[in-house]
């Protein structure tokens, strides 16, 4: 099992849902699609790389060949997968204090959802309905979401420094560059591999550094 | 459809595993067995395809079955008629799902077009699976006619037929390639070092310097030094 690659978690989470609200559950989604002002909520998350939800109706789980059973559902299924940084308990915990109410919106169709306020029955329906990642994969795995964000903006600032003021004068030069570090002070931060957040990651790195080692 | 966001996408893929054994083990836990036994970060074949910010794997074995206590009105109203009858409050009960196959889950969030990223899948995943080379077809070997899968054209069909489209897709990330994400990310480690390294240092010293920083880091140029994909250590 390896839910961490780095300082990102890969959390997957699958929940039933009667078939005959799955059309709620897409029209909300639609209006929050059409409605980018809904998703606010989830922007302030900052901590989140990606994450998406997807409906599988009953019968709509790939299905390939005549060799291959059909699937025979009582429910549709809603799948979670989202890409975030921390630990398990501080993403959820911050849904349940960020977007109570846009986290009930797009849950509450899902059987016996039990709402995200009060925190230790859904952090029940989570974990109950978790499935780990058996092998995750990122492309930045000392950076978390916000490191992205800044790095974008620290690149733009830097290029057009470098542009405007590289030829200047000595004091006109470091006066241009403090008003560059002044302007840029949220977002510099040295990176590195990420401490031990739990045990399990921690023998991942491990085993890792020991192939590593071998090769 | 939601499967984009900007430029970024979410393939999200099922595959269905063979129902069956070989040597005792289930087709299932082999194909379990091989994700778990991938390298991680940059030695990841998934390193190796373009643009992918994130990706998992996992197998899916089930369904869940809500067999926690809920909320639900209609159940605690059978409580109560359950003083004549427990069919009520059987009926209340959420009903039992199995699922006929295993499923090969592939999740991705990436930069681009879809034929392209699977044309890259295809071609550039590969690693070194303690000595011996492997390829994309070892990952998807058990699932349910993959076996007609012979080159890339077949390898994108069959992963679109095993495609679900995302209802939302949420990008809280900037948009750009994984080129110019990783080229920033360098370029923040860099500047943070020259940035420390030179407090207190002279007006005409830090100029001097910054002119063969930026010579050395080539700001502009995203194949000039940078990041490598799943790069684990400074």
């Amino acid at each position: 099992m390896s839910n961490i690659a780095g300082k990102a978690y890969a959390m997957n989470v699958i929940t039933p849902i009667r078939w005959y609200k799955v059309w709620i559950n897409r029209l909300i989604f639609k209006i929050a699609l059409s409605k980018p002002s809904t998703l606010k909520g989830l922007v302030t998350l900052s901590l989140i790389h990606y994450a998406r939800w997807v409906i599988i109706p009953r019968d709509g789980f790939p299905h390939l060949d005549s060799s291959q059973p059909k699937e025979n559902l009582n429910y549709a299924y809603m799948l979670f997968f989202s890409n975030f940084n921390g630990s398990w308990d501080q993403y959820v915990d911050s849904f349940t204090f960020a977007i109570p109410a846009g986290l009930d919106l797009f849950w509450k169709w899902n059987v016996r959802y039990p709402k995200s306020v009060p925190l230790s029955p859904f952090h029940k329906y989570i974990r109950h309905n978790q499935i780990d990642t058996s092998h995750y994969y990122n492309a930045y795995p000392m950076a978390a979401s916000n490191d992205v964000k800044s790095a974008k903006k620290l690149k733009q600032a830097l290029i057009n420094f470098n542009a405007e003021s590289a030829s200047k004068t000595s004091e006109e030069f470091l006066a241009d560059y403090n008003r560059l570090l002044n302007y840029l002070q949220h977002d510099f931060g040295e990176m590195r591999a990420t401490p031990i957040v739990s045990l399990a990651a921690h023998a991942v790195k491990e085993r890792y550094l020991k192939s590593h080692a071998a090769h | 459809m939601a499967t984009k966001s900007g430029n970024a996408t979410a393939l999200t893929v099922l595959s269905p595993i063979k129902n069956g054994i070989m040597d005792d083990l289930s087709f299932a836990d082999i194909t379990r067995e091989r994700c778990l036994r991938l390298p991680i970060h940059e030695k990841s074949p998934i390193a190796r395809v373009p643009n992918t910010y994130l990706a998992r794997l996992f197998v899916l074995d089930d369904v869940v079955y809500e067999s926690l206590p809920g909320s639900d009105s209609v159940f605690n109203f059978s409580d109560i008629t359950s003083f004549f009858s427990d069919t009520a409050r059987k009926d209340a009960l959420p009903r039992k799902d199995r699922l006929q196959s295993k499923y090969l889950v592939f999740s991705s969030n990436f930069y681009g077009d879809l034929d392209a990223y699977l044309t890259g899948v295809w071609e550039k995943w590969a690693y070194d699976d303690y000595g011996i080379q492997r390829d994309v077809r070892y990952i998807w070997e058990h699932c349910v006619a993959f076996d007609q899968v012979n080159d890339c054209s077949d390898f994108i069909g069959y992963i679109k037929k095993c495609q679900l489209d995302a209802s939302l897709f949420f990008n809280g990330s900037t948009d750009d390639s994984l080129q110019e994400q990783l080229k920033s990310l360098y370029l923040k480690q860099e500047f943070t070092r020259f940035v420390v390294a030179h407090q207190g240092k002279s007006a005409a010293e830090i100029q001097q310097d910054f002119k063969e920083f930026v010579k050395r880091v080539q700001p502009e140029n995203l194949n000039g030094p940078s990041w490598q994909p799943g790069q684990s250590m400074p």
